[in-house]
């Protein structure tokens, strides 16, 4: 018997040496070097000629400010993939919904529409908590749902109007001002969603390593089960991951809707998609527990530099679309593959 | 039908020789000798870890790296696979049912082998293939078409039953067959298996209510730490004499457990029920007691342990702690309050496995740990060297992960983790399953350790030599009610497994 357990010991010993090196390559420090990989990738196509727009200030500037427009919508939705719950696909129409909200808003003011844009974004967050934190309600379904009822009632209340927020605010300071979400640079370079996008990566990441919250999310997301006997109030920790969730959409769909200077149904498509794309490349599984804030922020670096060399290579919106699919099949695949490898075999 | 019946050679149906199967940490089967006559009811008993359903599932084909010897019809064969087990005419019925329950009685039945025309199931022939089945158990009376959540459980075990039959076996296996089903149910499937012994078919019959076996077998053999300890017939043997062979070896090898007698009430617990897991029970617990409580598997004390943490709700009843009435809302609030729970099920409730010893320790202390909001896992360290230390875990590595430990040194991180709380009652629900004996003692100690501290064990386990060594009192649950409380003094493995099946006296 002692043999078996000897045997048994070396066995998880080779267990652990033969870790897939995917692991490593998507650590913290590998999604940096892929972020690198097409830096370089992008000044080659631009040395061989190519492309000849890459290195300029412009479209480096270009390149930061869709970063921090989707880095802040990734930043929430890494705590409800953290928790487990793999994606929340209410995003694009929640951005479009307190976008809309906001510009309509306008007119009590531009700080009273900001704030009851949150209260709006906050709302069908608390809609996905209840569900799925209290009720178990599948994640998927249930923000896909969620998404659609929401784009329900932009159609049903705004028909397909577009509103511009010159038309609806009270005065041209609330109309500049929220014009300026998008575009107030702080000594004419730093621009402010990069600015939320940097305070948001140091909040979050102090709220996933530091507070209680995140690890008891770590907990929660890594094995629900064992955190409800371990006294961790599931439900609640659940509720807060989808409630971060909603609140990052909102500041996400109010920068976006100052970017295009219009309230539209369409403003937050594609977001749900891209950011769990940057997510999951950061580093986070779909499993839960695992992978970093400061990972997740690498992974929107990825994403941003990739959109960009495909623009500048002249590829289409629908050709892009597949690429960063198949990308994602990809990186889940590779990351499934490398959890079965330590004997888990959901991803 | 007729024609099976005269079909039958009498004779050795089955034979094993020398089986072994190892486990990581354990050998679960030893070089046990096990054969089955044809016409025969051959029942399989020991206590839990015993190495029964090993047995039963090396039979089964689920292990394709048992060593041994198999014959079936003296014919030597290997059952390496679960097909293979099939093909040479092994058939189980498992203690679970194994039906699709939104699926029709024919469709369950004839599965793998459904009768075709062409391209489209032939419907005649599965009603009449499937009314041959049912017949052989008693339950033509019903439509083949009728999908199965409609029939009642006793309806459904037969169905499980007629499955079997309808592949043709030579052996059927039957792990507990009578879990599920009340006293007139049993008699008559007592009554199919008797026809089924006429018929020529083997029977291995595995349970560990030992009326059952008196009534129903013919030769029994009995099983204890995975080595064979004896077969005989049961019309040369008494209860007794088998209750003393699966529990076998002298009471208190290791143990030294001193009777506290402090006498300072910690938990009273009144007419609790939890309608159809457990009814009227009242207990109380003294402070540095190890309160024992055991019973057959669906006796009802896990689910007790559930609401005691408050991760279940009590229908009646009340709960006093510290002689305060005291209504547990959830795990947190039980917590909070000093009670504990180890569950039973180590990989999906007691550990996060991808996570390390350091955060596994921990996990139960995370508001005590938290200081305006911001958490600090540095305060654990001390306390979690102690204990890695105590419990001596190896690797003693706090960052290991835990899925990378051994199942004895795992056990040991849940132990630890509840031993971190600084709980008043500590509800351990089988604290040692399937672990190494090193473990097991280690484990044993620090359990005497917290006693000795004063901190109220309520110890559920299927082991019984932990439970008499360990307890200082045994309560007996049978059927979700306390039936009886023994004392230390009355307390041997046979009294106590004699009375967990309801005999024994008062």
């Amino acid at each position: 018997m002692m043999q078996t357990v000897q045997k048994e010991s070396t066995q998880i010993e080779t267990r652990l040496r033969t870790q897939s090196t995917f692991n490593r390559i998507f650590s913290t420090l590998g999604v940096y070097g892929v972020a690198v990989l097409f830096l370089l990738l992008g000044i080659i196509l631009q040395i061989s000629g190519v492309i000849n727009n890459f290195l300029t200030a412009q479209n480096m500037l270009n390149i930061i400010d869709a970063v921090s427009l989707l880095g802040i919508v990734a930043m929430g939705m890494a705590f409800v993939t953290y928790s487990g719950h793999y994606a929340d696909l209410s995003v694009p129409t929640t951005m479009a919904l307190t976008g809309i909200v906001c510009v309509e808003m306008l007119k009590y003011g531009f700080f009273p529409a900001v704030i009851i844009s949150f209260i709006v974004g906050l709302l069908v967050g608390g809609i996905n908590a209840v569900a799925i934190g209290k009720f178990k309600a599948n994640p998927i379904i249930w923000t896909l749902a969620v998404n659609y009822v929401s784009m329900g009632v932009i159609r049903l209340v705004w028909v397909n109007k577009q509103i511009y927020p010159d038309l609806k605010a009270s005065s041209v300071k609330a109309s500049v001002l929220f014009d300026n979400i998008y575009r107030f640079r702080f000594f004419d370079k730093i621009a402010l969603p990069m600015v939320f996008l940097i305070i948001l990566v140091i909040v979050c990441h102090f709220i996933l390593q530091r507070t209680k919250f995140g690890v008891q999310l770590k907990l929660t997301g890594s094995a629900r089960n064992v955190a409800k006997f371990s006294g961790v109030n599931v439900e609640r920790v659940i509720s807060i991951a989808f409630l971060l969730c909603a609140a990052t959409a909102t500041l996400g769909g109010l920068t976006v809707t100052s970017l295009s200077k219009v309230g539209a149904w369409y403003n937050g498509a594609g977001y749900d998609f891209k950011a769990v794309t940057a997510v999951v490349i950061g580093g986070m599984t779909l499993a839960g527990g695992r992978g970093s804030i400061i990972g997740v922020l690498g992974g929107v670096l990825i994403i941003g530099l990739m959109n960009n060399i495909m623009t500048l290579l002249g590829i289409g919106t629908f050709s892009q679309d597949m690429i960063r699919g198949a990308i994602f099949i990809l990186v889940v695949g590779l990351n499934a593959k490398s959890l079965r490898s330590q004997g888990r075999d959901d991803a | 039908m007729s024609d099976t019946v005269d079909a039958v050679a009498i004779g050795l149906a089955f034979e094993m020789k020398s089986v072994t199967k190892a486990f990581p940490g354990t050998v679960a089967v030893d070089m046990v000798d096990f054969d089955v006559q044809a016409g025969e009811v051959h029942a399989l008993v020991g206590e839990n870890g015993a190495g029964k359903s090993t047995l039963m599932k090396i039979m089964a084909g689920s292990f394709n790296d048992y060593t041994g010897d198999v014959f079936i019809n003296t014919k030597e064969v290997s059952l390496h696979s679960p097909s293979a087990a099939k093909k040479n005419g092994i058939e189980m019925i498992y203690q679970e049912l194994s039906l699709a329950l939104p699926i029709s009685i024919a469709e369950n039945v004839l599965v793998g082998r459904l009768p075709k025309k062409s391209f489209f199931l032939d419907k005649e022939k599965m009603n009449m293939e499937t009314l041959r089945c049912l017949k052989m158990v008693g339950l033509d009376y019903l439509d083949p078409m009728t999908p199965v959540e409609e029939i009642s459980q006793h309806e459904a075990q037969l169905v499980e039953i007629a499955k079997a039959l309808g592949n043709n076996p030579c052996i059927l296996v039957m792990d507990e067959p009578t879990s599920a089903l009340s006293q007139e149910e049993v008699e008559r499937l007592f009554e199919i298996i008797r026809n089924l012994k006429k018929r020529g078919l083997a029977i291995v019959y595995i349970s560990h209510h030992l009326p059952e076996i008196f009534a129903i077998a013919d030769r029994v053999t009995v099983l204890r730490d995975g080595k064979k300890i004896a077969t005989k017939n049961v019309s040369e043997v008494t209860r007794e004499e088998v209750v003393q062979m699966m529990v076998g070896r002298s009471v208190n090898e290791f143990y030294k457990h001193e009777a506290h007698t402090q006498k300072e009430e910690t938990l009273r617990v009144e007419n609790l029920s939890r309608f159809g897991f457990f009814h009227d029970i009242n207990f109380r617990a003294y402070k540095g007691e190890i309160v024992g409580i055991c019973g057959l598997s669906g006796a009802g004390r896990s689910e007790l342990a559930r609401v005691l943490v408050g991760l279940d709700d009590s229908d009646e009843g009340k709960l006093y702690l510290h002689d305060k009435e005291l209504r547990i809302k959830n795990m947190a609030h039980a917590l909070e309050n000093g009670i504990a729970y180890l569950t039973e099920n180590r990989k999906t409730e007691g550990l996060a496995l991808r996570l390390d010893v350091r955060e596994n320790v921990l996990a139960g202390l995370i508001p005590r740990h938290t200081k305006y909001g911001v958490y600090n896992q540095r305060l654990g360290t001390p306390l979690l060297n102690t204990l890695i230390k105590e419990l001596s875990i190896i690797p003693p590595d706090p960052n290991r992960t835990v899925n990378n430990l051994s199942g004895g040194n795992q056990q040991k991180v849940l132990l630890a983790k509840w031993m971190a709380c600084d709980t008043k009652v500590l509800i351990l629900d089988e604290p040692t399953r399937g672990v190494d004996i090193g473990a097991k003692m280690t484990i044993h100690q620090s359990i005497e350790r917290l006693a000795k501290e004063g901190v109220t064990i309520m110890l559920i386990s299927s082991d019984l030599p932990e439970l008499v060594a360990l307890s200082n009192r045994v309560l007996i649950m049978r059927q979700g009610h306390f039936i009886r409380e023994m004392q230390k003094s009355e307390c041997t493995e046979e009294s106590v497994l004699l009375a967990a099946n309801g005999e024994g006296g008062e």
